[in-house]
Formats: structure tokens, C-alpha cells, sequence
């Protein structure tokens, strides 16, 4: 392991950051419409409002560009926590599950609860009540005892997934033909729906996670270890693995409530990462905030310019770039616990 | 799953247009069979609901059938027995007076049509159930064979139900579908007039609203995921006849999905939301104040019943649209004329 000092911090920080703001000002030239790069700036900077232009860059562009950056800083962190936590790589909130739940608890809120009074504004509890959930089950079916069993994980995440989308399924045979049109493209992860008033709501959610990970970092440090190490070094794994289990579902939950289901991006800029940076959760956890955000902008931006005039989902293009990734990394670590003689 | 793919959505309003083509050359007729082998097909039914082998069933099979024979065709003569499994098709029925003729409806007429809403419901667009629908021994079944609808309608026709298809992206089509509803239910007279108004509304709205600044529109069928009213269905036609130009009118499909970034570059001079929600339109599209019709306040919003079904009532549709784009006295002029 690379040794973490002040400036390698700061540096590679300092350098996903201007990434990130790279790829922000890309989204933000770039779309379906006929806007021209000088348009584009300066409907940005200039204060000239009431024209196509502004409406479009600020009004349209600049929300989903935040909300593209902190769905992908949410989801990207929350992956790291549950690698760590359940020491697995190949843990992700999208495909332990942990999105179903939470999906699956916004589409209940979105479906049902008119009959019992419940507006939009129930979606993100109802949501983060689906992750914890999830994560619950996770936690009691395959996170017993001081080794996680990968096959454990995945089954259960696996089956619980299934449960999710069939449960999803019924309900969405049960609304209306609009509202189900709705859950559909809501379930392949879209952020058309962009609005700048869900964004501090967001912001709360993702800020509390970030902190409870940001603060917990030596000790996913330390639990990378082992459990019954990381007990010896004054550490109370249970209670500790409870606090960011909770966190994670916060962010998850919060992601899911506004964009549906966007996979793999907890899986794919953690390991990307790794691979750069090293395992320090200290670094690692806000370089895959920054590289989250700055993955999603641009799978974003992919999906609404692609086919003029169109939008793409863009939980397609994160599933279309992530999914060969995740079979390539469950072949590799196949192989290593082959020739690791079996042991997990 | 393409952007257009999802039009299936609006398979209540019209089946898409490479369907529409497609099913041009439709052999079902457009007078349709008369129930003649009626009993043929009972006994069909009968043979299946029994649980009975064939051969024991026999004696009760034809025992039956006799029965129906003696009294079955009597009653259905005059009022023949009807599914209808499109919410369009329903409302020309009920508003041709042939309400008493149905015997069964899809959830999503149930659901808009108040007269059928204690009928037997099939189930919906999508799903609809083949079980449901037999066991109404209905003597046609009336359906829009959009994607999903089209199986639906072979299985019906292999077990010997007859199906009765039609279409209704177009003005003209919704007009015959009246008239063709009429002839199935012996209430041609009553189709006549409904047509009749239709055409003396569509005539009077032309009249009234030639010559005007012929303003430019976007119909929002659906706010999320967006839709918009594109190329040659029955509502463009509307449109365009009142003088309106369909900003949407480029795009290949009857229905396609645009982003919202595209409705502001087009710059309406009116737009129209034809969208379920509860938000109101007018506080949902100010977000965007360059759009002209947010500026000059002539963002509309219409229930969708009144515009988007291509039902009985397009003289309706039409003065609604017309109000819409040139304000309520030209509707109240179309409304006035159209009732005198």
C-alpha cells in the first residue's frame, strides 16, 4: 500500500475535483439542442434571463448536472462502504439489492399510496425504508459471523432482487397505464425528471452519509483487517458496521428516490480507483465521491445528446459500460479463491 | 427498448404507424360476419368448459347447443353480445346508445366510462384475460390491435371468437369506427348522427378559425417521461385543421418522446398539456420563461378524455382545441354553431 501523505491527498483530490468540473462544463455545452459553445457560456454568465438559451442551460442542464453528480457521489461512496463492510468486491448497491429495496419502496409510495394519501414527498423516506430494508436482510442472511461468504452475499442479494423487481411488477400491473409507463422508465434509472428542488434534499441525505463514511475511514481501514483484529484495536465492529450500514442506505435510498435504479455505479469507480489510488479508505472514500460524480455527469450527458432530440435512460449506459466490467471482476476473483485453494 | 417502443403505451389512442401499414391489408371485414355460426362456437365454449372427456360430454354438448338454439339467437339477434377491449371503441359504443349491448369491458373503460364501470372488466390494455373473455360468450369482440392486443386477437380468433379490429390513429379512421360500430349494433342511424356532428363541427371550426396567426403548438401527452403529439394521428389532424402548426410534426412517430430541452428550443406559441398530474401546468412549464406560450400565458391544460380519445365525441375535441389556441369566444362561437 502506498503510503498516504498530506500532498499525494491533495493532489489526487485536488485532481478528480478539476475532473469533475471538466466534465460538469462539457455537460453543460453539450445537448440535444442547437446551441453553440459561445450560447452556451453565455447563457451561463450572462444575466440576460427570458431567452431559449438560459432557460436551457440553467434551467434544464445545470440542474441535472448537479443532481447527476450527487447520484453518482452517493451511489460510488455507498459502494465503497459496502465493499468494505462486507469485505467483498463485488458488493454494490445495485446488485445486493440494496436498489431494489429501495425502489421498490418509492414505487409502493408512487403506486399505493394515493389511496392512503401519501404524496410525492413520501418517495425518499419510502425509498430510504426500502434500502434499510434490504440491507437489514443482508445483514442477517449473509453478514453473520466474522467472514462474509461471497456466494451467500450474491444469493441473497440475487433472490432478493428478484423478490424486489416481481413485487415492482405487480404493483405497476396494478396502476394505471400511465403510471406504469412511469415506474418503467423510472426503473431503468433515468434523470430527466431533474428538478432543482429536490436537490437539497439530496444534498442533506448524501452530506450525512459522506460524513458518517468520511469519519469512519480509519476504521474501515483498520476492519480491512479483520473483524476480530479490528475488536482488538478498540474497535466495536458491530456497533460501527450498524452506524455505516445506515449511512449507506441514507445515500442509497436518497439516489434511488430520484433517478430509480442506476446500477453498477458503485461497483465500477471503486474499483477503478483501487486500482489507481490504492485500498486507504481515507483517500479512497472521497475520490469515489468526486469519480462518481464525475462518471454519472457524463453518462448523463451521453443519454440526453445522443439521439437528438431524445433521451436514452441513462441507467442503460451505466448497466451497458458496468455489467461486462462486473462479470470480468467476478471471473478474476473466481480464479484467485482457485488458487487461493478454496478459501474466501 | 427504443424511445419509440413505448408508444405501446398510447396503444389506447392508436397503434403505431408502421402497424397501421401493416394492417391496411387486415382481412377481418369491415361489415363484420353476422353471429351466424354463432352456435357453432357456443358449442365450442360449452366443450370447453366442461371438464368431462368428449365423448361423455356428447349428450350434454348437443343438448345444450340445442338449447341455445331455441332460445339463444332469439335475444342475441337484436342485441348482440359485446367485449370491447379498447376505452375508445367503448365510448362510441355507450354514446351510440349501444350500451345495453356490452357485456364486458377492459379496467381501463371501466375506469373512464362511467356507464360501464359495473360491466364484467377483461383486465387491461396489456393483459387482458383470454378466460375472462370467453366465459362472457360474447358474440363479437371489438378491439384496436395495437402490439399487444394483436396475440390477444389470434387467440380469440383460434378459439373460434370473433374479433372485430379497428384502428384509430387517424380522423377518418375514428369517423368509419363509428360507423362500422353502428352497422354491428344495428344503430347505423344513430352513428350517422354522431358523424354528421363531427364533420358539421369540423366544417363550422374551419370556417371561424381561417386566417388567424395560425400559432405554432406542442401537445404534451405526458409530462414524465416526456411525450408530445408528433406526426399523423387524428389530434395533429385536429390541429392542423384549426389553423395550428405542430411544432412536432418533424418526428417520425404518432407519439415520440423528446426531452424538455427540445420543447423549450421550439419556442411554442402554445402549449397544450394534455397530461394526468398534479402539479399544476402552468407553475410546471414557468420554470422555463423564454418558452413564448409561459410569457404570453397560454400554456392550456386539457383532461386528456376531452382530446386525446379517439372516441365519439371529436366535436367536442375540436372547440375545446380551437378554445385552447384562440381563446373561449371562438369556442363558444364553434359550441353555439355546432348545437344549433
Amino acid at each position: 500500500m502506498k503510503h498516504l501523505t498530506p500532498a499525494r491527498f491533495a493532489y489526487t483530490l485536488g485532481l478528480l475535483t478539476l475532473l469533475l468540473l471538466a466534465v460538469a462544463c462539457f455537460g453543460l455545452v453539450t445537448g440535444p439542442s442547437s446551441l453553440t459553445l459561445a450560447d452556451a457560456w453565455s447563457a451561463l454568465l450572462g444575466a440576460e434571463a427570458g431567452s431559449p438559451a438560459v432557460d436551457i442551460v440553467r434551467g434544464i442542464r445545470l440542474p441535472r448536472i448537479l443532481l447527476a453528480s450527487l447520484v453518482g457521489a452517493s451511489l460510488a461512496t455507498s459502494g465503497v462502504l459496502f465493499q468494505a463492510l462486507l469485505r467483498n468486491p463485488l458488493a454494490d448497491p445495485f446488485i445486493l439489492g440494496v436498489s431494489g429495496g429501495a425502489a421498490l419502496g418509492a414505487i409502493a409510495v408512487l403506486s399505493l399510496g394515493g389511496v392512503v394519501g401519501l404524496g410525492y414527498g413520501a418517495v425518499p423516506p419510502a425509498a430510504f425504508a426500502g434500502s434499510l430494508v434490504a440491507i437489514l436482510l443482508l445483514y442477517v442472511v449473509a453478514g453473520r459471523g466474522s467472514r462474509v461468504s461471497a456466494t451467500g452475499l450474491l444469493l441473497t442479494g440475487v433472490v432478493f432482487n428478484a423478490f424486489a423487481s416481481a413485487a415492482i411488477i405487480f404493483l405497476a400491473s396494478l396502476s394505471d397505464m400511465l403510471e406504469g409507463s412511469r415506474i418503467f422508465i423510472w426503473l431503468i434509472g433515468n434523470l430527466s425528471a431533474s428538478r432543482m428542488d429536490v436537490i437539497p434534499w439530496l444534498v442533506v441525505f448524501l452530506a450525512a452519509g459522506l460524513c458518517a463514511a468520511f469519519f469512519s475511514a480509519r476504521g474501515l481501514n483498520v476492519l480491512a483487517l479483520g473483524e476480530e483484529a479490528a475488536e482488538q484495536l478498540g474497535i466495536e465492529t458491530e456497533r460501527f458496521k450498524r452506524v455505516l450500514l445506515l449511512a449507506s442506505s441514507l445515500m442509497v435510498g436518497a439516489a434511488v428516490s430520484v433517478s430509480g435504479l442506476v446500477g453498477f455505479v458503485g461497483l465500477i469507480i471503486p474499483h477503478g480507483l483501487r486500482l489507481w489510488i490504492g485500498p486507504d479508505h481515507r483517500l479512497l472514500l472521497p475520490a469515489a465521491a468526486l469519480g462518481g460524480a464525475s462518471f454519472l455527469v457524463v453518462c448523463d450527458t451521453v443519454a440526453r445528446s445522443l439521439l437528438a432530440g431524445r433521451e436514452l435512460p441513462v441507467g442503460a449506459i451505466t448497466a451497458l459500460v458496468g455489467g461486462p466490467l462486473f462479470l470480468f471482476l467476478l471471473r478474476r476473483s473466481q480464479q484467485r479463491l482457485l488458487s487461493d485453494g478454496g478459501s474466501p | 427498448m427504443g424511445a419509440d417502443g413505448f408508444q405501446g403505451v398510447w396503444g389506447f389512442l392508436a397503434p403505431q404507424a408502421d402497424e397501421a401499414t401493416a394492417l391496411l391489408c387486415d382481412p377481418s371485414p369491415a361489415v363484420p360476419r353476422q353471429p351466424a355460426d354463432a352456435a357453432k362456437m357456443r358449442a365450442r365454449l360449452v366443450s370447453m368448459a366442461s371438464p368431462l372427456a368428449f365423448r361423455q360430454r356428447y349428450p350434454i354438448v348437443l343438448s345444450a347447443v340445442f338449447c341455445w338454439i331455441l332460445a339463444g339467437p332469439g335475444a342475441a339477434a337484436d342485441a348482440p353480445r359485446i367485449v370491447s377491449l379498447n376505452p375508445s371503441l367503448t365510448s362510441i359504443l355507450v354514446a351510440i346508445g349501444a350500451a345495453s349491448s356490452l357485456v364486458g369491458v377492459d379496467d381501463y373503460s371501466a375506469g373512464q366510462i362511467a356507464e360501464v364501470a359495473d360491466l364484467p372488466r377483461v383486465g387491461g390494455l396489456f393483459s387482458p384475460s383470454l378466460e375472462a373473455v370467453v366465459s362472457l360468450r360474447p358474440d363479437w369482440v371489438v378491439l384496436v390491435p395495437s402490439a399487444e392486443q394483436r396475440d390477444f386477437q389470434n387467440r380469440l380468433g383460434e378459439l373460434g371468437i370473433p374479433v372485430v379490429s379497428f384502428e384509430n390513429l387517424h380522423f377518418d379512421e375514428v369517423l368509419a369506427n363509428i360507423e362500422r360500430l353502428g352497422a354491428l349494433v344495428g344503430r347505423s342511424p344513430q352513428a350517422g348522427e354522431r358523424i354528421e356532428a363531427i364533420r358539421r363541427t369540423r366544417r363550422v371550426a374551419r370556417r371561424l378559425t381561417r386566417g388567424r396567426d395560425e400559432p405554432g403548438v406542442l401537445l404534451i401527452l405526458q409530462r414524465d417521461p416526456l411525450y408530445v403529439v408528433g406526426r399523423g394521428n387524428f389530434i395533429e389532424e385536429m390541429l392542423t385543421g384549426l389553423g395550428g402548426r405542430n411544432l412536432a410534426g418533424g418526428f417520425e412517430g404518432a407519439y415520440p418522446r423528446v426531452a424538455v430541452e427540445w420543447v423549450v428550443e421550439q419556442r411554442p406559441d402554445v402549449l397544450i398539456d394534455l397530461s394526468p398530474g398534479v402539479e399544476d401546468p402552468l407553475a410546471h412549464w414557468s420554470r422555463w420563461p423564454s418558452i413564448p406560450a409561459v410569457a404570453s400565458g397560454r400554456v392550456v391544460a386539457i383532461s386528456a378524455e376531452w382530446v386525446s380519445m379517439p372516441g365519439p365525441y371529436l366535436d367536442r375535441a375540436i372547440e375545446t382545441l380551437a378554445g385552447s389556441l384562440y381563446g373561449e369566444e371562438v369556442a363558444a362561437r364553434i359550441r353555439s354553431e355546432r348545437l344549433r
